[in-house]
């Protein structure tokens, strides 16, 4: 039936659709045509996008150019006003508000999917999260948290979101600890159960909560000023949160006597972040904390790979490219300015603006090109900055409901003990952590899996320096090793018999998240937020540390810090900061 | 609410002093270029996305089994070969008369045999008259020939954590090749399982590892074991069991309580064993299977629309910066369909289960086999397709990524 097409083994270019090397989609998909057409012409105009009007090799076509040669290069097009380094949750927001702020947008990502550690893999009957995975600061449509508002009321994305059930329980396991609570969402709530579990803590819980309130407050005044806040107004109405600014979660609990019981149980998320309580600075967790008792955390019903794959569709319906299975290799610099990319493939792609969603460490030493564009003070700044931990994750399908296995809660925490410190200590050798926390994923999507089984995962973390020394053919052996013990773990705290139904289990370790998101060392947070590192002195930085005009970076390693929602949210800010540099410069037209 | 950490002046100062504090510890830190990566280099010894391999050796098992030694090629830059899991496969990329495509083949030789710098893989291939790759293979690959392939993949292999310590495989014809691994791992000593196989053949001549097979049965008698299954009519060979791969066969030598099943072989055998061991009701947590081939036959797949069986449909294919339009056949897929006009595309197991060669649909329909339909659910919502397990029913336009 095919219409005395060509045989087998040809192949026709559609010089119709493909005029010009400007794809189809462009010219439909934008936000009304006029729109994209004005887009189309301004790409086409000035020094960095001359590429455009020609084919998509850079050279007016042939006739008698041979049409398969020319499917084989399979070259892109050559210029765009900004390339987005990688389809993590930041580098997916940036793409999505710089071309709903009509930028025109190439998103290139090595793996061949988006979402980077935020997304999921099948085996057999079940579909995995890769990582842990919930969102802070959706909330509800009434009470829309900030990712929700960007999402629906910046760049136009509506998703299904299933709110999750309770904040979590925290079962310590070590012989003396007689802590296993579960708490609720709200900061009554919050509080009732801690003076509960630890009566007469009411009074300092409530303080430090409400300090928590203010540090989210103040955060949001930042936001709002854009830069230039109101010094009184941060010294009179916001003091406390600048008083509190320079100091740990530690020392911030002591300062406010909040009693030992009452701060294992306030500190249990401490694992989210990944330093300490000792190191890990308060307004970085105090302000996670209340963003996750005021708004919940959500989910989407397709889970994480649902909201990549809305941004992927929105990005592209706004005009913007994505290229999958297409890493950068270097970011072109000429006399301190970026210039374009070079990928993979062997593009080479002209742009003025490059947004990365790698970290600066990877950034600074192995894209910049030529090296000597990269100064001293920025591979300085990446030996000074604390790496963060990687994870390590047992993934495990089933063939009974989490009734039947009487896991009744979504999230917990099982922890030897509350001392964070040691707790981080056997992050640091080839024993199995005693720290995990472990999702039911049926209590909050009942249907995530076949009618009879579950899903449940446990994550620990690791620092990636110990897995150095595991060749191949040692690798399988320890990452057994290791779950085998998690597994023990959870059974002996919570009496689910796990190891007799297990249908289908995958490891994933360091390794496995360097494998999938060439992340430096397969690190899956960002650099640790001490005092010093945290969100507050990376906010005040950013113009100093500025080390190549155009330039921006977004993810778990930008100021927001880490975690799925301050991510995706580091790619708005990068988006904003380099659409407002665009128009300074004068490549946009308003 | 006034808080005070360690007295108000002090706490002020401190806040003052973030940001100093900071560029000193910076200013401090060495300017050095970054070290090693290992977790990054770990990943490109286990998962290398390509491995140039050589024939290092030829060996004939049967009239139609022949088995090919493939070793890094010291002139690339593959070093040594990835190290895999007994049972895992390697994706072949090769070039047939000026067509790329690529070809799984399960790893026939032991994990161990792959190490070091004399490190190989075997893949033992059946020459079954009409595939594409395979005459190509008997005429023209000889030692020195140069093959791309992927790192090793798949999911056929005995996992401790999972798994009964028992592995009872069934096997037909070239399905023997990940059990000749695993048996190789367990007689070296390096897996800790044992390991019942019944093979079914359709003749003594057509056994293919039949005195290695009595070698490592020799070599680990307690934990390997053999039967031969002959489809042929007389069967003179001692301790064969004439017939197929039936329940009272398995039943007769096999755990079936204490095992985990692995069956391996082509598509007909394969549906044949499965009917055979729905009699023992084992939960899915006992079973793992591995099918050998491309479907033969996609018209005889339950929800099939035969109407369009004929049918040779417009392909509009966008992959980078072109687009392509090629012909797509009903009864062919999608990924070979790209393959045929050169495009390139990528793709591994070629079983729809991998996702490798995932890609967008963006407009017309495609049938894909409910036991292939590997892809995630949120794929399915937003028109994603795997090329290697779709079939075209209708005019299609889809964005694919470049192969790698």
């Amino acid at each position: 039936m095919h219409r005395g097409g060509p045989a087998f083994g040809s192949v026709v270019a559609d010089s119709e659709r493909k005029r010009n090397g400007v794809p189809e989609r462009v010219l439909l998909l934008t936000p009304g045509k006029e729109a994209a057409t004005e887009q189309v012409e301004r790409a086409c105009q000035g020094r960095r996008r001359i590429g455009v009007t020609q084919s998509p090799q850079g050279e007016v076509p042939e006739e008698d150019e041979n049409m398969a040669e020319r499917a084989t290069r399979q070259e892109l097009k050559k210029a765009y006003d900004c390339v987005v380094i990688g389809a993590g949750n930041g580098g997916l927001g940036a793409a999505a508000q710089l071309a709903a702020k009509g930028a025109t947008v190439l998103l290139l990502e090595q793996h061949n999917l988006p979402g980077g550690f935020a997304t999921s893999f099948v085996r057999g009957r079940f579909e995995f999260e890769a990582s842990l995975h919930e969102f802070c600061d959706v909330g509800p449509p009434t009470a829309k948290g900030s990712v929700r508002q960007f999402l629906e009321d910046e760049i136009g994305v509506h998703l299904d979101w299933v709110e999750i059930p309770e904040a979590y329980r925290l079962i310590l396991t070590d012989p003396g600890e007689d802590l296993d609570v579960t708490m609720p969402y709200g900061v009554q709530e919050f509080i009732g159960a801690i003076e509960k579990a630890a009566p007469g803590s009411r009074e300092s819980v409530t303080n430090y909560v409400n300090l928590c309130q203010e540090v989210v407050e103040a955060i949001t005044y930042l936001g709002q000023s854009k830069g230039n806040p109101d010094r009184s107004v941060l010294t009179k109405k916001y003091a406390n949160f600048l008083k509190t600014c320079p100091y740990t979660v530690d020392e911030v609990a002591d300062a406010l006597k909040v009693p030992e019981r009452a701060r294992k149980i306030l500190h249990a998320q401490w694992t989210y972040i990944g330093p300490p309580t000792s190191r890990l600075n308060f307004t970085i967790y105090g302000a996670m904390l209340y963003k996750f008792l005021v708004t919940s955390a959500y989910i989407p019903r397709q889970r994480s790979h649902e909201f990549a794959l809305a941004l992927d569709a929105r990005i592209r319906e706004l005009g913007g490219d994505i290229e999958y299975n297409t890493r950068v290799e270097r970011i072109l610099v000429e006399n301190g300015q970026v210039v374009g990319v070079v990928t993979s493939k062997g593009d080479q792609v002209e742009t003025g603006h490059v947004i990365s969603n790698a970290s600066p460490t990877l950034v600074y030493n192995n894209l910049v090109s030529p090296k000597t564009a990269v100064p001293e003070i920025a591979l300085r700044e990446c030996h000074a900055r604390v790496n963060g931990l990687s994870g390590f994750v047992v993934y495990l399908g089933l063939d009974a409901t989490l009734e039947e296995l009487g896991l009744n809660e979504y999230s917990y925490f099982v922890y030897a003990n509350m001392n964070t410190g040691e707790m981080y200590e056997t992050f640091k050798t080839l024993d199995a952590p005693k720290a995990q926390a472990v999702l039911c994923l049926n209590n909050a999507l009942p249907d995530c899996s076949p009618p009879g089984t579950s899903i449940v995962s446990i994550t620990t973390l690791y620092q990636p320096e110990v897995w150095k020394g595991i060749g191949p053919q040692e690798y399988v052996r320890v990452k057994n090793r290791v779950a085998t013990d998690l597994i023990a773990d959870l059974e002996q705290a919570t009496g689910a018999p796990i190891r007799e139904h297990i249908e289908e289990l995958e490891v994933a370790t360091p390794q496995t998240y360097a494998r999938y998101t060439g992340s430096y060392n397969g690190i899956i947070y960002g650099y640790e937020p001490e005092p010093w590192d945290s969100l507050i002195p990376r906010m005040m930085s950013m113009q100093d540390e500025k080390h190549c005009d155009g330039l921006e970076f977004c993810g778990g390693y930008a100021f927001r810090c880490h975690g799925y929602s301050s991510s995706f949210m580091s790619g708005q800010t990068a988006a904003l900061l380099t659409f407002r540099d665009m128009t300074e410069k004068g490549e946009i037209r308003q | 609410m006034k808080v005070n950490v360690k007295g108000h002046i002090r706490d002020l100062l401190a806040f003052k002093g973030l940001v100093p504090r900071r560029q000193k510890r910076i200013s401090r830190a060495p300017a050095e270029p970054l070290g090693l990566d290992p977790m990054n280099e770990l990943a490109g010894q286990l998962h290398p996305e390509i491995q140039h391999l050589v024939i290092a050796g030829i060996r004939d098992e049967t009239r139609t089994a022949r088995t090919f030694r493939l070793a890094a090629d010291l002139d690339s830059d593959t070093g040594e070969l990835a190290y895999f899991r007994a049972g895992q496969y390697l994706s072949l990329k090769v070039e047939v008369d000026g067509v790329r495509i690529t070809r799984p083949y399960s790893i026939s030789s032991a994990p161990f045999e792959a190490l070091g710098a004399d490190g190989f893989y075997e893949i033992t291939v059946r020459r079954d008259g009409n595939g594409f790759l395979t005459p190509h293979m008997w005429d023209h690959w000889q030692v020195g020939t140069k093959v791309k392939s992927s790192g090793p993949c798949g999911f056929f292999y005995y996992e401790p954590l999972r798994d009964a310590g028992k592995i009872a495989g069934l096997a037909g014809g070239s399905g023997i090749t990940p059990f000749r691994s695993m048996a190789r791992e367990i007689a070296h000593g390096e897996m800790d399982a044992e390991l019942l196989l019944i093979y079914g053949s359709s003749d003594e001549d057509d056994i293919v590892f039949y005195d290695e097979f009595k070698a490592l049965e020799r070599k680990a008698p307690a934990k390997i074991q053999v039967v031969h299954v002959l489809s042929c009519a007389e069967v003179s060979l001692e301790g064969c069991e004439q017939g197929f791969i039936t329940t009272d066969t398995i039943e007769k030598y096999a755990d079936v309580d204490g095992s985990s099943f692995f069956v391996c072989g082509p598509q007909a055998m394969v549906r044949f064993v499965a009917r055979e061991l729905a009699a023992f009701d084992l939960p899915d947590r006992r079973t793992r299977w591995e099918v050998l081939g491309e479907v033969k036959d996609v018209t005889s797949s339950p929800g099939f629309p035969q109407e369009v069986a004929d049918e040779t449909f417009r392909l509009t294919v966008h992959v980078g910066g072109v687009t392509a339009e090629v012909p797509a056949r009903a009864v062919e897929t999608v990924l070979v369909a790209m393959e045929r006009a050169n495009l390139a595309p990528p793709s591994q197991c070629r079983s729809g289960e991998c996702g490798f060669c995932r890609s967008h649909l963006v407009s017309g329909d495609v049938y894909v086999r409910p036991e292939s339909d590997g892809r995630r659910a949120a794929d399915k919502q937003f028109g994603y397709i795997h090329p290697c397990s779709s079939y075209p029913i209708t005019d299609l336009e889809i964005s694919v990524p470049r192969g790698v």
